[in-house]
């Protein structure tokens, strides 16, 4: 096995939920000692040797310490003392109630480097606000520009806000990191996933600022270079055995004029492409209801996978929308590229996780192992790690310090 | 942000990148950039295909008021060059050899062809790391295939959750799969460096915009490993089931029965609005699962007489996680947002006007994110750059122009 980038970087993790956990993930999957502690209390959100909680937890180590008894405060500073970095996604005052902060830990360790991922930030009137990714998406714009064409409000199913603050996360713990390599000074990182999720926008952030401009959902009208046909089309049912799914789409962009004349090309000229209203980009656009009726024709007729086919021979910008079955188990280029890596568990099962999105050619990133159970590596963390005896760790399991 | 500590380096100061990327990948040299890396922006003479896309300041089309261009390019340098004239190429190469990172998004191979593949550029600099953002990676059935964002946010399975039921799926805010690609690349890179640390080496980073899409959508693998199935639209029902778009006097509300469920349920039985929430089996955290389309039902018929903000202050005086569904106009009135500083003005003076950008998208205490200077008009700093930084002489850099190689 090749060293991983981040080996030799330890990292005290006391994420939870979605947002941190993701954050974390990125260090252990690069070679990071990710130790999650864990309290008891809330208990683990789902079965960790399967789907989204192995995701999330996949590669780190666990040990659960009792945070409102003082001798697992201390056990969780002592770790802190030998880590490179502590993560939180608490409001302000729930390490500081530990004496965990960063203030507090920059005693024990001059170089410590404190990531606090808080909803809204550790400072602003508003930074005991309550929130999860779903309440962030909605302050920032995302839920209500995710609408239908009569503006009824139509997402999300999901936490983009979470996944996002997960990837922002990882890049703030990486450049904190990098600092301090280069000086050898530690510091406080104050990530307000509201910020980080709100700085994704993009350039409509823009257009309100610079130019007064209220935004409106953008249906299906390009964020980028103008095109049309620009959407998505219904397909032919795909049949599998028994099982029929007419929930079939894909995905067309058509920008320019050269792609045009491929496209027409390419799904046989039908009468309907020599309309003088589809002559220009302009008039495509101006006409695109119309347009989109006559293409849905034609992709109706067909697999989503046979019109990406035959609109990729020609070197149109098309792909099925794929569900969860597709990107898991049909995607051929996920599966050519090994996207979903395989953790084995314990009991001999295996399953398969979120891969990594990218090669590096002097070592990537590697998924090595499960997620752990709830303070599973109670040996290493405390007896390794730390140095207590096995006597001591009984003790401090017998007295409630240490969870087990 | 902490203005005071604004002189502090930033955190990534000392780097140098080349940003060679097209509009699909610029944001990931901007993170370099904001963070105190010296990166220069590499376009095409006549300014790089960013430019050419809106919005546009003042709705006017020009290559230095595209506000697509602005977003993604602040803090960047700017020098251009024909890479596919062999003279530019050779430019190229005598600045990556004092280069820490490029960063290039054509179509796989292209750099090979253009005499500055990773082979060239490894040889010149064995230090250095070479970013390739691609849509579907530089491997693979569909390495050449064409992708959008639209395309890519289908592919990775982050389109087909948006929307209604037996609706057409919706397009999510934003150039989401690019940002995705964009963020991971950026780490991808910073990754690279640590190894470098160790052992000297470069590195050369295949990124799949693909790949980093589908990391950036929460539920739908772990749903089909754990169950085998495809997660369905849900509308604004979110798959924990725990929270719903209602529809108060107003607006929008984000709903969400995380909270304390007694204090929300004293507050709805007060308004006369409880029904059957108020039975015990609601204090269980799977029963309010289980029943989530009714409870949510419920509560919709209580918040509707509800101004919005009345709403969530109320709530999140109880400690319930609401919010209010508001337009992103509504940020650059936040009081949160300005209490932290979070939009920073930036000073455009052709234009005579300072606009506000979003700023950090996370506050570093010892190592400020800052705003050093605007966005670059095309091809600001070529003749600096190419004096300073490779002592290209004032003849050489006329016969190029000559040319147009830059």
């Amino acid at each position: 096995m090749s060293r991983r980038p981040l080996e030799g970087i330890r990292v005290l993790d006391f994420t939870w939920v979605v947002a941190g956990p993701v954050a974390t993930r990125i260090l252990a999957d690069h070679g990071a000692q990710v130790i999650k502690i864990e309290r008891g209390s809330p208990a683990p959100l789902g079965n960790r040797k399967l789907g989204l909680q192995c995701d999330l937890h996949r590669g780190k180590l666990s040990a659960a310490i009792n945070m409102s008894d003082p001798r697992g405060l201390e056990l969780a500073r002592r770790l802190a003392e030998k880590s490179d970095l502590v993560i939180d996604n608490f409001s302000a005052r729930v390490m500081r109630g530990w004496g965990m902060d960063y203030e507090s830990l920059r005693a024990l360790k001059p170089d410590i480097i404190c990531i606090s991922m808080s909803g809204l930030g550790h400072t602003g009137p508003r930074s005991s606000y309550v929130s999860y990714g779903p309440t962030l998406q909605a302050l920032s714009g995302f839920t209500l520009l995710m609408a239908e064409n009569d503006g009824t409000p139509a997402g999300y199913g999901y936490s983009y806000a979470d996944m996002c603050g997960g990837y922002t996360g990882a890049l703030a713990a990486l450049a904190a990191l990098w600092h301090r390599r280069r000086t050898g000074q530690g510091q406080f990182v104050d990530l307000s996933q509201f910020e980080a999720v709100t700085a994704v926008i993009g350039p409509a952030l823009l257009d309100i600022s610079v130019n007064a401009r209220e935004q409106t959902s953008f249906g299906y009208d390009s964020q980028e270079a103008p095109a049309a046909p620009h959407g998505v089309y219904r397909c032919a049912p795909r049949r599998d055995g028994e099982t029929v799914d007419d929930d079939r789409w894909i995905a067309i962009s058509v920008h320019t004029q050269a792609e045009w004349d491929r496209f027409v090309v390419a799904i046989g000229s039908p009468e309907w492409t020599s309309d003088a209203k589809f002559r220009t980009l302009f008039l495509r656009m101006r006409n695109r209801d119309e347009l989109d009726a006559h293409l849905s024709e034609w992709t109706r007729e067909r697999s989503a996978e046979d019109a990406m086919e035959l609109l990729q021979d020609a070197r149109i910008a098309a792909g099925v929308v794929e569900n969860g079955i597709d990107l898991c188990e049909r995607d051929p280029q996920l599966r050519d590229r090994g996207f979903w890596p395989t953790v084995r568990n314990p009991n001999g099962a295996s399953t398969h996780v979120t891969g990594i999105p990218f090669k590096i050619s002097s070592g990537s990133g590697e998924v090595r192992a499960t997620a752990p159970e709830v303070g599973a590596d109670a040996d290493y963390v405390f007896g390794e790690l730390l140095g207590l005896s096995r006597e001591e760790r009984d003790r401090l399991a017998a007295a409630g310090a240490i969870l087990t | 942000m902490n203005k005071a500590g604004s002189e502090k380096a930033g955190a990534l100061a000392g780097l140098r990148v080349l940003d060679l990327s097209d509009h699909r990948a610029q944001l990931c040299a901007r993170i370099f950039a904001d963070l105190g890396a010296d990166v220069i922006k590499i376009e095409p003479p006549g300014g790089d295909g960013a430019r050419r896309l809106g919005p546009f300041a003042g709705d006017v089309p020009h290559p230095d008021r595209s506000l697509f261009h602005w977003f993604y390019n602040l803090n960047k340098r700017s020098l251009t060059l024909d890479l596919h004239n062999p003279d530019g190429a050779a430019v190229m190469r005598r600045l990556a050899r004092s280069a820490d990172i490029v960063i290039e998004s054509f179509s796989p191979g292209t750099m090979a062809t253009l005499g500055i593949g990773w082979d060239e550029l490894h040889r010149d600099n064995p230090a250095l790391i070479l970013l390739s953002i691609a849509p579907f990676g530089q491997t693979g059935p569909y390495r050449d295939f064409k992708a959008d964002d639209t395309v890519l946010t289908a592919l990775a399975g982050m389109l087909y959750v948006n929307g209604f039921p037996g609706h057409a799926p919706v397009r999510p805010l934003g150039l989401q799969a690019y940002h995705s690609a964009a963020h991971y690349g950026a780490i991808a890179i910073l990754c690279a460096l640590f190894a470098r640390d160790h052992s000297g080496e470069g590195a050369w980073i295949d990124l799949s915009m693909q790949e980093a899409t589908a990391c950036a959508v929460e539920h739908v693998a772990g749903s089909y490993f754990e169950n085998q199935i495809a997660e369905p639209r849900r509308g604004t029902l979110h798959w924990s089931r725990f929270f719903r778009v209602g529809k108060c006097r107003d607006g929008f509300i984000m709903h969400c029965t995380l909270g304390d469920w007694t204090s929300l349920i004293e507050w709805v039985k007060a308004d006369g609005k409880a029904d059957d929430l108020i039975d015990p089996a609601y204090q269980q955290v799977m029963h309010r699962n289980v029943m989530a389309e009714h409870l949510f039902d419920v509560l919709d018929k209580w918040v509707a007489d509800y101004p919005r903000d009345e709403l969530l202050e109320h709530a999140q005086m109880l400690r319930q996680p609401y919010a209010t569904v508001r337009p992103p106009e509504a940020l650059f009135d936040d009081e949160q947002l300005s209490a932290r500083g979070f939009f920073v003005e930036v000073e455009h003076p052709e234009l005579g006007r300072k606009f506000r950008y979003p700023g950090a998208p996370f506050v570093m205490n010892g190592t400020p994110w800052r705003v050093y200077r605007r966005p670059p008009l095309v091809g600001e700093h070529t003749g600096a750059i190419l004096r300073d930084e490779i002592g290209m002489s004032a003849d050489e850099m006329s016969a190029l122009a000559a040319e147009g190689v830059i």
